[in-house]
């Protein structure tokens, strides 16, 4: 990861210093039948504990990146390496949440966390991870809604059970496809700052696709800005305002140079791609 | 009473759709039972007023007094075992056998074709052609493959109902949310598993209103083979009474079977309610026949 980000270079290993989780070494997919190269040789490094958004303008193979990390991609050239395996197919060390909560409605919420447990190991191993799945729904602060249906639940809440459905696993990696683009933008604030507690109280290394690029400096360690058609890493911007992150930090010149940085970038990337 | 009481609640604040709802036409501020009471009156009125005025010939147009007292003696007949009463069980069983037949085996042949890529890429259209078709118009060919008796009817049915099952369970199937399959996948959830737990359940609204569909058209199918003679139910006395012009008796009789078509509709429409709890369907879209 020498090439495209020279402009972070210094700052570079004084930022998350765990163990490596996940270690993307040339990554390469190419759409042969219609001849689209969506990614062109990414090499990014994730660390435990830290936090990673990801921006790119569209078309940036954002979507292919995450589908590849979760195992439900093949690719072209390179590889995936979580906790020192390579990733070759669905893995119960991968977490995964989408911008819709993508709960089943005729489940309880309770019942909807311990679903991958059921999949992957039956009902009786389910019922027996009941505890854990109470004690993640109060983490996230549902305490109460066990035996609530979705339908009851607004958009948020139903976000933070999809959050729980996917700790419930103990995942080594937390991928995050625009979990609150869903959202209005006072329940987005709200639940980032929910999303940032519930990482450091499990411990969670995440990488978080978005689109919005405030969102992408407040929640992260580095920000891996992309570049379109092939996809590629622009610079990756390490994010070094202290934690626990707040809403008033986002109104520092500190802050707002970051925001104006990756902007700055991204409208380059307009330049030569043929963005918006 | 109750206005009066929102009146006073007028005081507390309102909800801006309480203001909005306030600001309606009357006509939305009356309650539904009443609208629906109002209409059905007045269409008897008019009924009632077209028949004295012989607008068309009391022969052919019977008024709602003759219309009702022959309902009312039909219903002397059904509840005292009469030939009506035969007449209304050969029918009963002939719409329930084949809206049976036609709801097994609607749903087995709509989760083969909504499963496979071959049923979605070929045999989809076919069905949603088919399905577009008058089939009623087959009921001669149905008569003339098993006969005159109560199986051609059964048949009839059941070939009816039967594609809006199968077409409404395969859409159900390709409906399934593409992030949750992605979901299931991720969860290395087999194939089975992905059905049992995730596309079937998801896909019961879809498959409810096909089964809603076909317990319209499963008496539809029974009557019209019926018309076409050769059986003993209400179908067949449609048939022989209209030859007599006794239009009241048709009446009567168009009305028994339609509280068959009823019942059979709400019976579903209550299962549905019960199963697809997480969904407030309307019990009132209903596709005509």
């Amino acid at each position: 990861m020498t090439t495209h980000n020279e402009a972070s270079g210094a700052g570079r290993e004084s930022r998350p210093t765990g163990q490596e989780v996940v270690r993307i070494t040339n990554l390469s997919k190419t759409f042969h039948r219609r001849g689209v190269k969506a990614l062109g040789g990414v090499d990014l490094v994730l660390r435990h504990g830290s936090f990673t958004s990801v921006i790119g303008p569209s078309g940036c193979g954002k979507s292919t990146l995450l589908k590849i990390m979760t195992g439900l991609l093949p690719a072209t050239e390179g590889e995936v390496l979580l906790q020192g395996t390579p990733v070759t197919g669905p893995r119960q060390d991968i977490g995964i949440m989408f911008q819709q909560p993508t709960l089943l409605p005729w489940r309880t919420a309770i019942d909807n966390v311990l679903l991958p447990i059921e999949i992957r190991s039956g009902a009786s191993a389910a019922k027996a991870k009941t505890d854990d799945a109470m004690k993640l729904l109060d983490l996230v602060g549902l305490k109460g809604f066990e035996q609530v249906h979705p339908f009851e639940l607004s958009g948020g809440m139903a976000q933070r059970v999809a959050i729980c459905r996917m700790l419930v696993t103990e995942p080594a990696i937390l991928l995050l496809d625009e979990p609150f683009g869903a959202l209005d933008e006072l329940t987005r604030e709200y639940m980032n700052l929910e999303l940032q507690r519930i990482c450091k109280e499990s411990d969670a290394t995440a990488f978080m696709v978005t689109h919005a690029i405030p969102e992408a400096v407040f929640l992260a360690d580095q920000v891996v800005v992309m570049t379109a058609r092939p996809g590629r890493v622009e610079e990756v911007l390490d994010v070094d305002l202290p934690r626990p992150r707040t809403l008033e930090m986002m109104t520092t010149p500190v802050f707002a140079g970051l925001v104006r940085h990756v902007r700055g970038l991204l409208d380059m990337g307009g330049d030569a791609g043929g963005t918006e | 009473m109750s206005r009066q009481t929102k009146r006073r609640l007028a005081a507390a604040p309102m909800s801006d759709l309480e203001l909005q709802w306030y600001e309606g036409s009357w006509l939305d501020r009356v309650p539904q039972w009443v609208s629906i009471t109002v209409l059905g009156a007045a269409f008897i009125g008019l009924w009632w007023l077209i028949a004295e005025i012989e607008i068309i010939s009391r022969v052919l147009l019977p008024g709602p007094q003759e219309t009702f007292y022959e309902i009312y003696s039909t219903a002397q007949d059904i509840v005292t075992g009469g030939h009506i009463f035969d007449a209304l069980m050969i029918t009963t069983k002939e719409v329930f056998l084949g809206f049976l037949a036609a709801v097994a085996a609607g749903f087995v042949f709509g989760v083969i074709v909504g499963e496979t890529r071959i049923g979605k890429k070929a045999v989809m259209p076919y069905l949603v052609a088919v399905n577009a078709l008058p089939k009623v118009a087959f009921a001669p060919v149905f008569v003339a493959w098993f006969g005159f008796g109560a199986n051609s009817k059964i048949i009839m049915a059941l070939f009816v109902a039967f594609f809006p099952v199968i077409v409404d369970t395969a859409a159900g199937l390709f409906a399934v949310d593409a992030d949750t399959v992605m979901l299931f996948q991720s969860m290395e959830a087999s194939r089975w598993q992905t059905l049992r737990k995730l596309s079937l359940p998801s896909a019961l609204p879809f498959i409810f209103a096909g089964i809603k569909t076909a317990a319209v058209f499963s008496v539809v199918g029974a009557v019209v083979g019926e018309y076409l003679g050769g059986g003993k139910g209400l179908g067949e006395m449609v048939r022989l009474n209209s030859q007599l012009m006794r239009m009241d008796r048709v009446f009567a009789l168009i009305f028994y079977l339609g509280i068959m078509g009823l019942i059979l509709f709400g019976a579903v429409a209550f299962a549905e309610k019960r199963l697809v709890f997480w969904r407030k369907s309307d019990i009132l879209e209903v596709k005509g026949a």
